[in-house]
C-alpha cells in the first residue's frame, strides 16, 4: 500500500508541477526567455488565495481573486522588464527574472511575515478519503481534476477557437502567424495571462494542501519547473505534461533510494542537469539550448 | 607535391536527406578555385565540413598532409586553414583593429596558459595595421566593427583570414549582398590574396566574377561533383547546364 | 581598530575576491554562472576539514583552492555543452546540489555544519590582513589577466564563440581555464572566510548569495574589474549604513539588480564611462 501512497503523491505533485509549468513553456516558445520570475507569480497567487479567503470566508473567492490579479502582474513583468530586453542575449532578461523573483520573495516576506499565512478555514486539506487503504485528501483530488480540465482546455482552446489556433502558430512559426494578420503582441499577453492564472491556482492548490502560504512557496517549484520544460522540449505544452507527471513519480519514488545522501529536491537538478548535458536541445522540442 | 587541401570521399545525411554524397577532390597550392552549383547543391555544407563545423558520416578531410577529420575548427586554423563567412560575422564590440590582431595573435592564444604569460601585442598590431592598409580599411582602425557597411565588413573578414598565416583560404560567398562595384573590388582583394601564394576556393553563386578569376570550377549538384575543371570548359558541359537550368534538354542533346 | 571595524573589512574582502573572482568566469569570458557560492563552500568546507586534520593554515588554503578549482572545471565542462541562461541555469543546479548534497552528510556536519575550527593563530586583526592582502592579488591577477593575451581571448569567446574558432582560439579550453581561475580564487575565499567565522553551514553558501555575487558583478559593470571592486564594496557597507538596507536585504539587492539591466546595463562602469565621455564633449 505504502507503494500506492507514493504513487497518489507523485501524480498530485505532477499534476500541480504540470499546471504551474505550462506557463513558463509558454513564455519561452514565444520569447525564448527563462521566466524564472513565474515561481513570484505562483506564490502571489497563492497569497491573493489565502487572503482573500481568510477575508471573506470562502476558499472559491479566493481563487477567483488570484486568477484576477495575477494575469494583471504577469502581464506587466512582460512589457515592463522582458520586452526591452529582448535584443539582448537570453541571459540578460534570465537574470533580471532571478532579481525579480528575489526581490518579491523578501517583499512577501516584509509584507506577511517570514512564518507565512495559514488557511482559516481549510476543510479540504482535511477531507481525507479512504479507499481500501489508500488515503489521499480533496485538495489532491482538486489539483488532479485541475490539471485534467487545464489540459484538456488547452487542447480545445489550441485547435478549435481561432484565437487559440493562431497562438499555437505565433508559438512554432511566428513570421507566417504574422502575415497572416495575427497579432504576435497579443498572443504574448495573452500567453502571460493564461500562464500567470494557471500558477496562480497552482499556488493556491498547494497553498490549501499544505495548509500554509510562506515566501519560499515558490521557490522549489520553479527550479523544478524549469527542469521539467527541458525534458518536456522546449515550449511544447504536451511535453510539460508528461515531464511534470515523470518528474512527479521520479521524485516520490527516487527519495526511497537516494533519500539518505540527497534532499528530495536535488533529484530535479540531478535529472535537469544530467538532461541538458546529453541533450542540450531537449526530448521532444526542437529548440537549442 | 602534396595536395593543399584533399577530400576523400566525403558524405553527410541530414534528416534523410544526402546533404553530401560521396565527394572527392584534391586542390593544389597555388590554385584558384571556385565552388559552384544550383541552390541546395550542398556547396555551404561541403565547406563547413572542411571547416570542422559540421561533422562527415564518412571521409577524410586531408590538410597539406595533416589529416584533419574530426579536428575542431580552431586546430584546423592552426594547420594553415582560414575561413569567411557568408554571414559575415566579426567581433562587433572589438575595433576594426582588435579583431585582426587577435587573428595575428593566434601563436599567442593557441592554449590558455600560453596566453596568460604574454601581454605584448605590439608586433601584432602593427602587423594587423599593415594587413588592413592593404586591403583598404587603413583609416577605419578605431571604429567598431559592428558600425562597418557590408562591404567593408566583409573586406575586415579577408583581413582576419590573411592575419593568421594561412596556406589555404576558404570564401563562403564573399560577394553576397554586395552591388556590383563592390563584388569586384571584393573579387579584386581575393585575387590580390592569391597571387601571394595563398591556395583560394571560392563558393560563389556570382557566375560573371567566378568565371572572371577562377582558374578551375568544381560544380556541385545534389551532393556529388558533376563537374571538374577549367572554366569555360566545364560551363559548356551539358549536364552542367541542365543542372543549372533542369530542363532535361542534357539528356536529349544529340553528340 | 575596533573589532566591528576588523570584522566589515573582512567581509568586505572576501566579498572582493568572490565578486572580481565571478567577473573573470562571466564578465571577462561571459559564462554567466549563478552557482558561485558552492566553489566558495567547496573550498570553505575543505579548509574547515583539513584545519581539524592536520592544523595547518597553508594546507587549509592549499586545499581550498584545490578543490574550489576542482569542482569549478568539473561545472566547467558542463558550458563546453550548454551556453548562455541554460549554462546559467546549470550553475544553479550545480549550487542546489551542492547545499543539497552537504546538508545530507554526517562527516560535513549535515545542518549543523562544521564547528569548532581551530584558529589560524593570527589573531583577528591578522585574518584581516591576510585576507586584504589576498584581496589586493586577486584583483591586481583580474587586471593583469584582463590585459593579457589570456584577457583577449576571453573577450573573444564571450562574445562569439564560434568566431573565435576562426581566429584559433579553442573555446572550450578558454572556459575551462576561466572557470578554473575564478573558481580556484571562490575556493580562497571560502578557506579565509572559515578562518573569519571558525564555523561554517550550508546556508552561507547558498544560492541566494550566488544571486548578490552576480548582482555585484552586474552592478559594478560586467567584465570591469575596478566596476565590481567598487560595487562589492558599496553593497557590503550599505546594510551595514543604512538599517533599512540590512533589514529588507534581498529586497534592495533583487530591486538593484532589476534597475540596473533594466536602466544601466553597463553597471557603474558603463555609466562613469557615459559620464566621461559628456564632460569630455563640453
Amino acid at each position: 500500500m505504502y507503494y500506492i501512497d507514493l504513487a497518489v503523491t507523485g501524480l498530485s505533485f505532477g499534476c500541480m508541477y504540470a499546471v504551474m509549468a505550462v506557463g513558463l513553456t509558454l513564455v519561452y516558445g514565444l520569447l525564448r526567455i527563462l521566466h524564472i520570475a513565474h515561481a513570484a507569480v505562483f506564490a502571489l497567487g497563492a497569497y491573493v488565495t489565502v487572503i482573500v479567503a481568510n477575508a471573506t470566508g470562502s476558499v472559491g473567492l479566493g481563487f477567483l481573486a488570484a486568477i484576477a490579479v495575477t494575469p494583471l502582474f504577469g502581464m506587466a513583468v512582460y512589457r515592463l522588464l522582458y520586452e526591452p530586453l529582448l535584443r539582448y542575449r537570453p541571459d540578460v532578461p534570465m537574470i533580471a527574472s532571478v532579481g525579480l523573483l528575489v526581490l518579491m520573495q523578501d517583499a512577501f516576506r516584509i509584507a506577511f511575515g517570514e512564518q507565512g499565512i495559514t488557511f482559516r478555514h481549510n476543510i479540504y486539506a482535511f477531507t481525507i478519503f479512504d479507499i481500501s487503504g489508500v488515503r489521499f485528501n480533496a485538495v489532491q483530488i482538486a489539483i488532479v481534476v485541475c490539471a485534467i480540465v487545464v489540459f484538456v482546455g488547452l487542447h480545445i482552446f489550441t485547435t478549435r477557437t481561432r484565437i487559440g489556433i493562431g497562438w499555437r502558430a505565433t508559438v512554432s512559426q511566428p513570421k507566417i502567424a504574422a502575415s497572416f494578420g495575427i497579432d504576435a503582441i497579443r498572443v504574448r499577453y495573452l500567453s502571460f495571462a493564461v500562464g500567470s492564472a494557471l500558477a496562480a491556482v497552482a499556488g493556491g492548490l498547494v497553498g490549501l494542501l499544505n495548509n500554509l502560504v510562506d515566501p519560499v512557496i515558490g521557490s522549489v517549484v520553479s527550479y523544478k519547473a524549469l527542469a521539467i520544460i527541458v525534458l518536456g522540449g522546449l515550449g511544447s505544452v504536451r511535453g510539460t505534461l508528461m515531464a511534470s507527471l515523470v518528474l512527479g513519480m521520479v521524485e516520490a519514488y527516487g527519495t526511497i533510494f537516494v533519500g539518505s545522501w540527497l534532499n528530495r529536491d536535488a533529484i530535479a537538478f540531478i535529472a535537469l542537469i544530467a538532461l541538458l548535458m546529453i541533450r542540450p536541445q531537449g526530448f521532444t522540442g526542437a529548440r537549442a539550448a | 607535391m602534396i595536395a593543399a587541401l584533399q577530400l576523400e570521399d566525403i558524405a553527410v545525411r541530414f534528416g534523410g536527406v544526402h546533404a553530401v554524397d560521396g565527394v572527392t577532390v584534391s586542390i593544389s597550392p597555388g590554385e584558384f578555385v571556385g565552388l559552384i552549383g544550383p541552390n541546395g547543391a550542398g556547396k555551404t555544407t561541403l565547406i563547413r565540413i572542411v571547416a570542422g563545423m559540421v561533422k562527415p558520416d564518412r571521409g577524410r578531410v586531408v590538410l597539406a598532409g595533416n589529416d584533419v577529420t574530426g579536428k575542431s575548427t580552431a586546430s584546423r586554423v592552426r594547420k594553415g586553414l582560414a575561413l569567411t563567412h557568408q554571414v559575415v560575422r566579426p567581433f562587433r564590440e572589438m575595433t576594426v583593429l582588435d579583431n585582426v590582431v587577435l587573428a595575428a595573435g593566434y601563436r599567442r592564444t593557441s592554449n590558455p596558459l600560453q596566453a596568460m604569460l604574454h601581454v605584448e601585442r605590439w608586433r601584432e598590431s602593427e602587423r594587423a595595421a599593415d594587413i588592413l592598409v592593404r586591403i583598404g580599411l587603413g583609416g577605419s582602425e578605431g571604429k567598431l566593427a559592428g558600425s562597418l557597411p557590408l562591404g567593408e565588413m566583409k573586406r575586415l573578414e579577408v583581413a582576419r583570414a590573411l592575419a593568421v598565416d594561412p596556406r589555404i583560404i576558404l570564401f563562403d560567398e564573399p560577394l553576397a549582398g554586395l552591388n556590383q562595384a563592390e563584388a569586384a573590388r571584393q573579387i579584386d582583394t581575393i585575387a590580390a590574396v592569391h597571387a601571394q601564394g595563398i591556395t583560394v576556393v571560392l563558393v560563389e553563386h556570382n557566375l560573371e566574377e567566378v568565371m572572371r578569376s577562377c582558374r578551375r570550377l568544381i560544380v556541385l549538384n545534389d551532393g556529388h561533383v558533376i563537374g571538374d575543371g577549367a572554366p569555360t570548359a566545364v560551363m559548356a558541359d551539358p549536364i552542367v547546364f541542365e543542372a543549372y537550368v533542369g530542363s532535361g534538354s542534357a539528356t536529349h542533346a544529340a553528340h | 581598530m575596533s573589532a566591528y571595524e576588523i570584522s566589515l573589512l573582512s567581509v568586505i574582502g572576501i566579498n572582493v575576491i568572490l565578486a572580481v573572482s565571478l567577473n573573470m568566469i562571466s564578465g571577462f569570458c561571459g559564462q554567466i554562472s549563478l552557482g558561485h557560492g558552492a566553489f566558495y563552500g567547496a573550498g570553505a568546507y575543505a579548509a574547515a576539514l583539513t584545519m581539524i586534520a592536520s592544523g595547518s593554515v597553508v594546507f587549509a588554503l592549499l586545499s581550498a583552492i584545490a578543490v574550489g578549482a576542482l569542482f569549478g572545471i568539473l561545472v566547467g565542462f558542463t558550458s563546453l555543452r550548454v551556453h548562455s541562461d541554460f549554462l546559467a541555469v546549470t550553475t544553479i543546479g550545480a549550487n542546489f546540489l551542492f547545499t543539497g548534497f552537504v546538508r545530507k552528510q554526517g562527516w560535513l556536519g549535515g545542518e549543523m555544519g562544521i564547528s569548532g575550527i581551530p584558529e589560524s593563530g593570527f589573531g583577528a586583526a591578522g585574518n584581516m590582513i591576510m585576507i586584504l592582502l589576498f584581496a589586493c592579488t586577486t584583483i591586481a591577477l583580474s587586471v593583469y589577466i584582463s590585459h593579457s593575451w589570456m584577457g583577449f581571448a576571453f573577450r573573444a569567446v564571450g562574445q562569439d564563440e564560434d568566431t573565435a574558432a576562426t581566429v584559433g582560439i579553442n573555446a572550450g579550453a578558454y572556459k575551462l581555464a576561466a572557470f578554473g581561475i575564478g573558481t580556484a580564487l571562490a575556493g580562497l575565499a571560502g578557506g579565509l572566510y572559515t578562518f573569519f567565522t571558525q564555523f561554517i553551514t550550508a546556508d552561507a553558501f547558498d544560492f541566494i548569495l550566488s544571486v548578490m555575487l552576480m548582482a555585484m558583478v552586474v552592478i559594478g559593470g560586467i567584465g570591469s574589474t575596478p566596476g565590481v571592486v567598487v560595487a562589492a564594496v558599496v553593497l557590503t557597507l550599505l546594510p551595514e549604513v543604512i538599517r533599512f538596507v540590512n533589514n529588507y536585504r534581498l529586497l534592495v539587492f533583487g530591486g538593484l539588480l532589476v534597475l540596473f539591466i533594466r536602466l544601466a546595463p553597463g553597471g557603474l562602469a558603463g555609466l562613469t564611462r557615459k559620464l566621461a565621455t559628456i564632460a569630455a564633449k563640453s
